[in-house]
C-alpha cells in the first residue's frame, strides 16, 4: 500500500511534469502523444501495484466478473450513451476499494474496446474509468462521512459522471482533434460532450436510485464468502 | 479468418509498427507525410477489408471537409483573409492547418482500423502475457466473460419472459428499466457464483504456485527478426530527418513548410518504405501465390 | 504402498450447526484403480473429494490423517498438488479460465512455470489425445458443454496428473456426450494407469468399469466392495441408493436372482437367458387405459416452421401436436434437435413463420404477453439460476406474489418450506430446481412447460420432483416436457413424442412408444426385450418375472 502510494506521487508531482515540459520542446503538434503518454503513465502505478500484489484466484475471477459487466453495460445496452457503465464501476470501487476499483474500470474499458474497436482514445478511456473506480473507493471508504445509500450513491455518481469522468473523456478527444490549445478552442468540444455526459449521469443516477444497495449488497456477499480483497494466502 | 502476411508477424513487430505508425502520425504535421501516410493506410485498409474498406473512405470525405471549414472558425490566425465570420477573420492559412488536421485525424483512424484487425485478443495476450502476467490473465478472463455473460444475459431474459416477468416492448418506462435491472441483477449473481468455479478450477491447476511462464502461440522466427531490424533502420532515418527539423511544418499565423530536398529524401522515404510494408508484404504474397498456381 | 490413505476423518463445516458432513471416513485407494463414490446429494462425496485436494478443502473443524504416496496430504507444496492431483468438477462453462482452447490448455503448464519446448511437447500431445487439434485455435465460447468439458479434462492432464478426481463430470451433459467423456476417463485408467476417483449419477455408464464403489450416506461410508458386490448389500439394508443402481443390478435383486449380478445390460440378458431357457410363457402385462380424455386438447400446434433468422437454416420443420389436458407429455430426442425450440414456440417466445399455434383453442397471437403468462401457462428453464434474482428464496417467491397463503401453500408443494431464508445459491441442484418451480407456480399456471427438468438430478431428487409432477397433475395441470432422460420419461410420463429433424415423427404411450424402439429405449427394455414384450420399466420386468415363476411353481 504504503509503496503504491509513493509510487503514485512520484508518478503525479515528477513524471507528468516532465513529460509535459519535455513534450512542450517536442516540434511539431503533439498534443496527442502527450496526452496519450500521461495516461499511460497513470495507469502504470495502478497496473503494477495489481501486478505486483498476486492477488488470489478468487479476488482475480471477481475482479474479472466486474469488468466483463461493465463491457457488458457499455456494449449490451442498445440505447447510445445511456448505459450504467460508470454505476458499476462506481460500486466495484465502493466494494473493493479505490485501487481494484481503478483496475475494473480501466480493464473493463480496455475489454470494451476488443468488442467496440480500439482506438486513439484507448489509454484516455482507460484512465478516465478507472478514476470513477478510484473516485468511488476513495470516497466510500470505511468510516467516510458519505453513507453507502442509494441516495448518496446516485448523487455522487452522477456529479463524478459530469464534472469529472465525462470531461476527461471529451479531454481526450480534446487532444486527438484540436489544432491549437486555448480555451476558445477547447470549450465547443467540452460544451458539445455535456449533453452526452448528462444522459450518461442520469442513466447512473437512475441505475444507483433503484438498485445500488441491492448491487452492492451482493458484493459484499461476496466478500464476506470468500474473505476477499483482505487475506493474502489466498484461501 | 484468413491473416495476410504483415498480420502473421509476431505481435512484437506488428504492435511496434502501429506504435510509430499512429505515434509519428499524431506528431509530423508536414503535409507530405500526411499525404503518404494516408496512402499507405489506406491502401493497407482495403487490401484487409475489401469493400467495405473502401466505404469508410469514402465516408471520411464528409469529415475532411467538415474540420478543413470549422477549423477557421476557431482560429483567427493568418495572413490571408478570406472572408469575416461573426465579425471574426476567416483565413486562408487556417483553412489549410484545418486540412492538415483532418488529414492526420483520418489517417489516425484508418491505422486504428487496421490496428483492431492485426492485434486479435490472442496476439495481445502473446505480446504482455511474459510482461504483466496477472493483468492479461485478467484481460483473457474478460474476453472469456463477455460472450458467457451476453449468453446469460438472453437466458435470464427468456426465462423471465416465460413466467411473465419478461422486458415488454410496450411497458411503460419506469416497469421496463426495473425489470432490466432484474435482469442485471441475477446476471451478476449468476457470474459472481460461477466466478468462485473459475476460481477453484484456477487453484487446482496451480494458479499462483509460483512464477508463471507464457505459452507463446506464436513464434519470433527469423523472418520477423529480419523485418524488426529493417523497421528499426528506416525508423532511425525517419528520427533524424525530424531531430533536425525536416518535418516541421507550421500553418499560422504564417505558412512555413520546410521543403523536403535532397538533404530530406531519405529520411522521407524511409518514411514511406516503412509505412507501405504492410501493403508491400500482401501483395507481394499475392503475387507469389499467383506464380506458384499458375507454375501447377 | 497405497495412493490415498485416509484414516477417521472427520469434518465439520466451518458455516455448519452440528451434523458433521464427513464422519469416521476410513479410505484406502491404490494406485491405478478407478473407484466410483456414490451416494445421495448432501451424503458427503464432493466433501470428500475436496479433502484429497489440499487447495480445494473446505474451511471446517478436521480430525483424522490422510497420506498421499505414505506422506501427510498437507505437506504437498501448492506446485506438488498442482501437478499430482487432476481435479474436474461439474460445471462445463465456469471451469474454463481463458477465452481460447489452446491458452486453456496450456494454464496448467504456464502455472508451474514450464518452459516453450515442455509446453508445447504437451500440449501438442494433449491435443492429439483428445482429439482437440481440430478446434485448437477457437474461441471457448464457441464449443458445446460436451467439448468444454473435454477441455476441462485435457487441461488438467496436461499436468500429468497420477491422480485425477472428478466430481459429476457430466451432471451438464447430454447423455451422448456423457458417455463420450466418461469413455475418455476410462481410456486414461487403462492407458496410462492414472488413478481414478468419481462420483457420478449416471452408474449405469461407470459402474461395470470400476474396481471398486464407495457408497456414503450421512458422511459416513457404508459400503466399499467391488461393484458386483455392492448391490447386494445395499438391496438388504433396504438402503435409499439401492434405487440408484443400474437396472440390471436392481432387476436382478428384486427378482431375488442367484449368482453373479449383472452389471451391464449385455449380462442382464444372459441372465434372463438363463432363467428362461424356452422364453417366457407369460410375454406381456395387460396394457392399462390411457387416464386422459383425448378430446380436451389445451396445446395444438400444427405444421409450425421457425428458424431463428432470415439467412438461417430452419429449425422447426412443420411440428404438430396435440396436447390433451391433464397429461405429463415428453418430447424426446436428440441434442440440438430443436426440441428446446418447439418449448420456446409454444410458449411463443418464438414466433413461428408459418403455421399456427393454439393455447385452449385461442390462437396465440391473439393473447397479450401479460395474458399468456398469467394463470394461462409458463415454463421453467433449464438453468433454475437464470430466475433467482433476491437474496432468499422467500424473497423470489415473494417477487411473484404478495399472498403469503398462496406462498406457503407452493412453497410445501415444492418441499422447499424449510429453505426458505436460504440464499439461492446456497441449494443444492435439486433444491434450487424446486425453488425456481415454485416460483413458476406462483404464476398459476394451467400449462407447464419443462426443459431438462432432470439435467443435474441424482435419483432422489428425480424422484421428489415426480411425485410434484404428479400432484401438479392431480390439480388439473398440463405438463410437457422435453427431456434427455428415456428412463424418467418412460416412468412419469402419460405421452411420449419423438422429436428429429425439425419435426415430430411419432407420439404414443410411454409403453408402446419405448417398446418398439430397440435402441433409443429404456435400459429395462433393451435387457428384456428378446424374452418380455413391452416391459419398459423395471417394475414391469419384475412383475413379469414374478407372473412366470409363479406359473412354474403351482
Amino acid at each position: 500500500m504504503k509503496r503504491s502510494r509513493a509510487m503514485l506521487y512520484f508518478v503525479l508531482v515528477i513524471l507528468i511534469p516532465l513529460t509535459l515540459y519535455l513534450g512542450i520542446r517536442l516540434p511539431g503538434r503533439s498534443y496527442y502523444l502527450l496526452s496519450a503518454l500521461v495516461a499511460v503513465e497513470v495507469l502504470t502505478p495502478f497496473f503494477m501495484t495489481f501486478e505486483k500484489r498476486k492477488p488470489a484466484p478468487r479476488e482475480l475471477a471477481t475482479v474479472a466478473v466486474m469488468s466483463a459487466f461493465v463491457t457488458i453495460a457499455r456494449v449490451g445496452v442498445p440505447i447510445p450513451s445511456f448505459k450504467p457503465t460508470f454505476a458499476v464501476i462506481l460500486l466495484s470501487g465502493i466494494a473493493f476499494g479505490p485501487e481494484t476499483g481503478f483496475v475494473v474500470g480501466a480493464m473493463g474499458a480496455l475489454g470494451s474496446d476488443f468488442f467496440y474497436g480500439q482506438g486513439p482514445f484507448t489509454p484516455w478511456q482507460m484512465m478516465a474509468y478507472g478514476v470513477m473506480g478510484l473516485l468511488g473507493g476513495l470516497a466510500f471508504r470505511e468510516g467516510s462521512p458519505l453513507k453507502r445509500k442509494n441516495i448518496v450513491m446516485a448523487v455522487f455518481c452522477f456529479t463524478a459522471t459530469v464534472l469529472v469522468v465525462g470531461p476527461l473523456l471529451d479531454t481526450s478527444s480534446v487532444f486527438i482533434t484540436i489544432s491549437v490549445l486555448s480555451w476558445e478552442n477547447i470549450l465547443p468540444l467540452y460544451i458539445s460532450g455535456f449533453p452526452v455526459n448528462l444522459t450518461q449521469g442520469v442513466c447512473c443516477f437512475l441505475t444507483l436510485m433503484l438498485f445500488g444497495e441491492a448491487i452492492l449488497e451482493k458484493l459484499e456477499r461476496v466478500k464476506l464468502q470468500y474473505g476477499m480483497m483482505e487475506d493474502t494466502d489466498g484461501v | 479468418m484468413e491473416r495476410d502476411r504483415f498480420s502473421r508477424c509476431h505481435p512484437s513487430v506488428t504492435f511496434a509498427f502501429f506504435i510509430v505508425a499512429i505515434g509519428l502520425g499524431a506528431m509530423i504535421m508536414h503535409p507530405a507525410y500526411i499525404i503518404v501516410s494516408g496512402i499507405a493506410a489506406s491502401s493497407y485498409y482495403c487490401l484487409i477489408k475489401g469493400y467495405r474498406g473502401l466505404k469508410l473512405l469514402v465516408l471520411s470525405v464528409p469529415l475532411f471537409i467538415f474540420i478543413t471549414l470549422f477549423n477557421p472558425l476557431v482560429n483567427h490566425q493568418g495572413q490571408r483573409i478570406l472572408a469575416y465570420v461573426f465579425g471574426r477573420p476567416y483565413t486562408f492559412e487556417a483553412m489549410v492547418y484545418g486540412m492538415a488536421v483532418a488529414g492526420m485525424l483520418i489517417v489516425m483512424l484508418l491505422w486504428a482500423g487496421c490496428f483492431n484487425h492485426v492485434m486479435t485478443s490472442d496476439r495481445f495476450m502473446v505480446l504482455f502475457g511474459g510482461l504483466i502476467p496477472t493483468l492479461s490473465m485478467l484481460l483473457t478472463m474478460i474476453l472469456r466473460l463477455v460472450p458467457n455473460m451476453m449468453r446469460k444475459t438472453a437466458q435470464i431474459a427468456g426465462a423471465r419472459k416465460a413466467i411473465g416477468r419478461g422486458v415488454g416492448e410496450d411497458d411503460p418506462m419506469k416497469k421496463k428499466a426495473s425489470d432490466s435491472m432484474n435482469v442485471a441483477s441475477s446476471l451478476l449473481s449468476w457470474s459472481l457464483e460461477g466466478g468462485a468455479v473459475t476460481a477453484d478450477a484456477m487453484k487446482a491447476r496451480g494458479y499462483g504456485a509460483g512464477k508463471r511462464s507464457s505459452y507463446e502461440i506464436i513464434r519470433f522466427t527469423p523472418s520477423d527478426l529480419v523485418m524488426a531490424v529493417g523497421m528499426i533502420m528506416l525508423f532511425t532515418a525517419v528520427v533524424m530527418l525530424i531531430a533536425k527539423g525536416g518535418t516541421a511544418a507550421e500553418y499560422t499565423p504564417v505558412m512555413n513548410i520546410t521543403p523536403i530536398g535532397s538533404s530530406g529524401l531519405p529520411g522521407f522515404a524511409a518514411y514511406g518504405i516503412f509505412l507501405m510494408l504492410p501493403t508491400i508484404m500482401h501483395l507481394v504474397e499475392d503475387l507469389q501465390w499467383r506464380i506458384s498456381r499458375s507454375g501447377i | 504402498m497405497a495412493h490415498f490413505e485416509i484414516r477417521d476423518l472427520n469434518f465439520l463445516y466451518a458455516s455448519a450447526k452440528g451434523r458433521k458432513s464427513l464422519e469416521g471416513v476410513d479410505l484406502t485407494i491404490e494406485k491405478g484403480q478407478y473407484v466410483v463414490v456414490c451416494g445421495k446429494s448432501g451424503s458427503g462425496k464432493t466433501t470428500l473429494l475436496r479433502h484429497l485436494k489440499p487447495v480445494l478443502t473446505p474451511a471446517g473443524k478436521r480430525s483424522g490423517k490422510i497420506l498421499f504416496n505414505g506422506k501427510d496430504i498437507g505437506e504437498l507444496t501448492d506446485r506438488e498438488q498442482a501437478e499430482l492431483i487432476g481435479y474436474v468438477m461439474q460445471d462445463p462453462d465456469d471451469q474454463i479460465v481463458t477465452d481460447k482452447v489452446w491458452h486453456e490448455l496450456a494454464f496448467g503448464l504456464e502455472s508451474l512455470g514450464c518452459d516453450q519446448k515442455t509446453m508445447r511437447a504437451r500440449v501438442s500431445e494433449m491435443a492429439c489425445y483428445f482429439g482437440i487439434q481440430n478446434w485448437f485455435h477457437r474461441d471457448v465460447t464457441e464449443l458445446s458443454g460436451g467439448q468444454k468439458q473435454l477441455l476441462n479434462l485435457a487441461s488438467v492432464m496436461a499436468m500429468h496428473p497420477q491422480v485425477l478426481i472428478l466430481d459429476e463430470p457430466t451432471s451438464q451433459l447430454d447423455p451422448i456426450a456423457a458417455s463420450d467423456f466418461l469413455d475418455t476417463v476410462r481410456k486414461i485408467n487403462l492407458e496410462l494407469g492414472t488413478t481414478v476417483i468419481i462420483t457420478e449419477h449416471r452408474l449405469e455408464d461407470i459402474l461395470p468399469y470400476a474396481d471398486r464403489a464407495v457408497v456414503m450416506d450421512s458422511g459416513r461410508i457404508i459400503e466399499d466392495d467391488v461393484p458386483s458386490n455392492i448391490g447386494r448389500e445395499l438391496y438388504l439394508k433396504g438402503n435409499e441408493m439401492f434405487h440408484a443402481m443400474p437396472t440390471p443390478v436392481r432387476s436382478f435383486y428384486l427378482c431375488e436372482g442367484q449368482g453373479e449380478c449383472p452389471l451391464t445390460v449385455r449380462d442382464g440378458r444372459g441372465w434372463l437367458d438363463r432363467e428362461f431357457p424356452q422364453g417366457a410363457p407369460v410375454r406381456s402385462l395387460p396394457e392399462k387405459e390411457p387416464v386422459y380424455a383425448p378430446d380436451d386438447i389445451v396445446l395444438s400446434m400444427k405444421e409450425v416452421w421457425f428458424r431463428y433468422g432470415r439467412d438461417l437454416p430452419d429449425i422447426l420443420t412443420g411440428v404438430s401436436c396435440e396436447i390433451p389436458k391433464g397429461v405429463i407429455y415428453a418430447i424426446v430426442g436428440g441434442n440440438g434437435s430443436g426440441k428446446s425450440t418447439t418449448l420456446k414456440a409454444m410458449c411463443g417466445i418464438n414466433r413461428a413463420y408459418r403455421g399456427k399455434v393454439e393455447i385452449f383453442g385461442k390462437k396465440i397471437d391473439k393473447y397479450k404477453s401479460s395474458e399468456l403468462f398469467d394463470h394461462c401457462m409458463a415454463m421453467l428453464p433449464q438453468d433454475p439460476k437464470s430466475l433467482f434474482v433476491k437474496k432468499s428464496v422467500r424473497e423470489e417467491l415473494e417477487e411473484m406474489s404478495k399472498d403469503e397463503a398462496r406462498i406457503n401453500e407452493v412453497a410445501s408443494l415444492c418441499e422447499i418450506t424449510s429453505l426458505m431464508d436460504s440464499h439461492p445459491y446456497d441449494l443444492s441442484g435439486g433444491e434450487q430446481q424446486r425453488a425456481a418451480l415454485a416460483k413458476v407456480l406462483l404464476t398459476e399456471p394451467r400449462i407447464l412447460l419443462l426443459d431438462e427438468p432432470t439435467k443435474g438430478l441424482d435419483s432422489f431428487f428425480k424422484e421428489t420432483f415426480a411425485g410434484i409432477l404428479s400432484d401438479l397433475k392431480k390439480q388439473g395441470i398440463t405438463v410437457v416436457m422435453v427431456s434427455h432422460d428415456v428412463e424418467f420419461c418412460a416412468r412419469y410420463s402419460d405421452m411420449v413424442s419423438m422429436f428429429f429433424d425439425g419435426q415430430i415423427i411419432t407420439t404414443d404411450s410411454p409403453k408402446r412408444f419405448f417398446g418398439n424402439n430397440s435402441f433409443y429405449t429404456t435400459a429395462a427394455n433393451r435387457m428384456s426385450r428378446h424374452i418380455f414384450d413391452m416391459a419398459v420399466s423395471i417394475e414391469d420386468v419384475v412383475e413379469l418375472y414374478r407372473l412366470n415363476r409363479g406359473g412354474d411353481r403351482s
